[in-house]
């Protein structure tokens, strides 16, 4: 379990992390998200005793990170930003010397190092030293060295930041692996639809602040606003788009093309039922009537417009 | 994760990571071109120093053939002994049992002192003479007096020449296995694969300075190695101090290797860490010292001048401070004590040391 408790970070006058206080029970998957300088990385940063806080305290397994990091990290996997290697060693020696550092056995680590090569799919490169690595590969090798002692926790920083499409596919398909295998997950990421695919719960932060933490589920339901892309069976003149825009909780309504516009919505699915009548009764035949954006990404926008 | 749940005895104790530490940093410097490189430069060193001197006609040893024997006029008596006079022969030491020594062509023996005794010392009876001298108990005036005799360069002097290049090697050392030590962690983005793990920051530091100073005292050792085996093979010893000589290269390299930590824990790039380094102890401190000298301060604080400790102990009998007085000016010549000098090579490794870790545990990788 993690567990984050009044957790401040200042750097001069900047309070990148402010008050933070979050829970992530055992077994469970969570999101943390939130838009660039928010304070993710600095309270992974805080969690992985590569800075430490101002104040608050930052517990993994009920040991305090800040106070005996030692202790606190021993069952702790991490990924945090796209670590560099060193390069003049290989995959296998790398995990042979992270593997002794934890004190894993020599028999484990090499039983493990294969389990996790394979996992991340870079068996075939154990042997070859890591200067020669891609990004993608790195990162991969990144995720199997957190895997390698079999930890109860994994904390994982934007782990498909930087990669190219087919990294990040790769990435996520370990990540997705990861949590049938019931991790305790802690993951800050920009990609919504992978948290939303992934986690049972999110949390939002901005400006350092906690704005939301709840089931992803819920979450989706928190916002009311909902994207509907409508494409009439004709060109939309501006009389009819008049029209559209003067119905009740119609918020915004934007043209794409001659005959297809979007319109940002406010309301409940009884309220959506309404919109779609009230449109075919204006006379010009619908073809197209579909939400679009994903509920997480619409809930993040609203909060962190509302924060900001 | 519930289902991967195991025994674990935990991360190992403080030692055993500092040692798994040295062992994957030392691997670093086995596998790396700084190491190979030193290894070319204390060959090269050790040739060039080797080759010039024969090359540029100054050989370590030969042999001398009816070598003529200048003759100077002393008429003293010391000691009940009077002395005619004494004729020099080559610098360096002779080897007494081949030495021959021919009046107008025919052979003159020492006949156990009467005719001649050698003395390689430079006064006899207060008088400043030559060094490795004969002194002629008859008068020899107008003889022609030569000596055949085998000479080499004394063992002091040759292994001096050699370790005149350690505090450089040292300096070599410090600035290749130390300088980027602990910012290449920051810079190079490693930090973010190893403060993750259960391991504190000092085993981090001990580990890595334990491998540094391992990689520096391979390359001094092999100059030292090197040196002993070329001083052997040439002139059949190695000074008697010669060991004590390296004691202080080792401290003295430690005692750098600390001070490069330090530095590489207060500034945030590698170029300049090892910059910062090699100038400071090449150029910076010893201008310092210089200069210092040249005022007629003796700066036993410095490190750079107490590594002169591990050069002019191989001296018999250890140099003392001199001034002298020339063209109206005063010149001084300080030598570092040698109890002295070990004490400031301790001190400056220990501050440098333990200071560099509070920068090392304080630093963050927040970048």
């Amino acid at each position: 379990m993690i567990e984050i408790q009044n957790l401040t970070k200042t750097f001069g006058p900047i309070r990148a992390v402010d008050n933070l206080t979050l829970k992530v029970p055992e077994g469970t998957m969570v999101g943390f998200l939130g838009p660039n300088g928010a304070g993710k990385t600095t309270t992974i940063k805080i969690l992985t005793n590569l800075i430490t806080a101002t104040s608050g305290r930052a517990y993994l397994h009920g040991v305090d990170v800040l106070r005996d990091p030692k202790m606190a990290l021993s069952k702790v996997g991490a990924v945090v930003e796209t670590p560099e290697f060193y390069p003049y060693l290989t995959p296998e020696e790398t995990l042979a010397y992270l593997g002794r550092v934890r004190g894993m056995h020599s028999s484990e680590i090499k039983a493990r190092s294969n389990e996790v090569l394979t996992e991340v799919k870079l068996n075939e490169w154990r042997s070859t030293r890591i200067g020669k690595f891609s990004k993608g590969m790195k990162q991969r090798l990144a995720i199997a060295q957190a895997l390698l002692h079999e930890p109860d926790i994994l904390i994982l920083d934007e782990p498909t930041s930087g990669l190219d499409p087919r990294g990040m596919v790769e990435v996520r398909e370990i990540i997705r692996a990861l949590k049938k295998q019931h991790y305790t997950i802690f993951m800050s990421s920009h990609l919504l639809l992978e948290v939303q695919e992934t986690c049972d719960r999110a949390a939002l932060i901005d400006k350092g602040k906690l704005l939301v933490y709840d089931s992803i589920d819920n979450l989706k339901n928190l916002t009311k606003v909902t994207k509907i892309e409508i494409t009439m069976l004709r060109d939309a003149d501006e009389s009819l788009l008049s029209k559209v825009r003067a119905l009740s909780n119609v918020r915004a309504l934007e043209r794409v093309n001659g005959s297809t516009f979007l319109v940002t919505f406010e309301g409940s699915q009884e309220d959506k039922a309404a919109l779609l009548r009230d449109i075919m009764a204006m006379g010009t035949p619908i073809t197209g009537f579909s939400p679009v954006g994903l509920p997480l990404e619409l809930m993040y926008m609203d909060l962190i417009k509302e924060s900001r | 994760m519930t289902d991967h749940a195991h025994s674990d005895p935990g991360p190992p104790n403080d030692l055993a990571q500092v040692q798994v530490v040295w062992w994957y940093e030392l691997l670093r410097y086995l596998r790396s071109k700084r190491l190979v490189g030193s290894i070319i430069i204390v060959v090269a060193i050790l040739g060039l120093i080797y080759a010039i001197p024969p090359a540029v006609g100054t050989p370590y040893k030969g042999t001398v053939v009816n070598g003529s024997v200048g003759l100077t006029e002393l008429n003293i008596s010391f000691q009940g002994i009077t002395v005619w006079g004494f004729g020099s022969l080559k610098s360096g030491e002779i080897e007494l049992d081949t030495l021959e020594v021919l009046r107008d062509g025919a052979a003159f023996p020492s006949n156990s002192g009467a005719n001649w005794i050698f003395v390689d010392e430079a006064s006899f009876g207060g008088v400043q003479i030559s060094a490795n001298s004969l002194l002629f108990m008859q008068n020899v005036s107008g003889s022609d007096i030569t000596a055949s005799y085998d000479w080499h360069m004394p063992v002091q002097e040759f292994d001096v020449v050699f370790i005149n290049f350690a505090s450089i090697l040292v300096v070599i050392c410090a600035t290749f296995f130390g300088a980027d030590s602990i910012v290449g962690e920051f810079q190079n983005r490693t930090g973010y694969l190893m403060f993750p793990n259960p391991m504190k920051r000092s085993s981090l530091f001990f580990g890595k300075f334990a491998a540094s100073v391992t990689a520096g005292v391979i390359i001094v050792g092999l100059f030292y190695i090197g040196t002993a085996l070329l001083s052997f093979l040439t002139l059949g010893a190695v000074d008697d101090d010669f060991g004590m000589s390296f004691a202080f290269a080792f401290e003295y390299l430690v005692a750098v290797i600390a001070i490069a930590y330090l530095i590489s824990s207060v500034l945030r790039g590698s170029t300049g860490a090892l910059v910062l380094t090699f100038f400071m102890f090449i150029m910076i401190l010893p201008i310092v010292d210089s200069v210092s000298m040249f005022a007629g301060v003796k700066i036993n604080a410095s490190v750079t001048f107490a590594s002169g400790a591990m050069l002019y102990t191989m001296y018999d009998p250890y140099p003392e401070d001199t001034v002298n007085t020339d063209f109206g000016m005063t010149f001084y010549q300080y030598y570092p004590e040698p109890g002295l000098a070990a004490l400031v090579m301790l001190a400056y490794l220990v501050a440098a040391l333990a200071l560099s870790l509070v920068l090392f545990k304080r630093k963050q990788l927040a970048g």
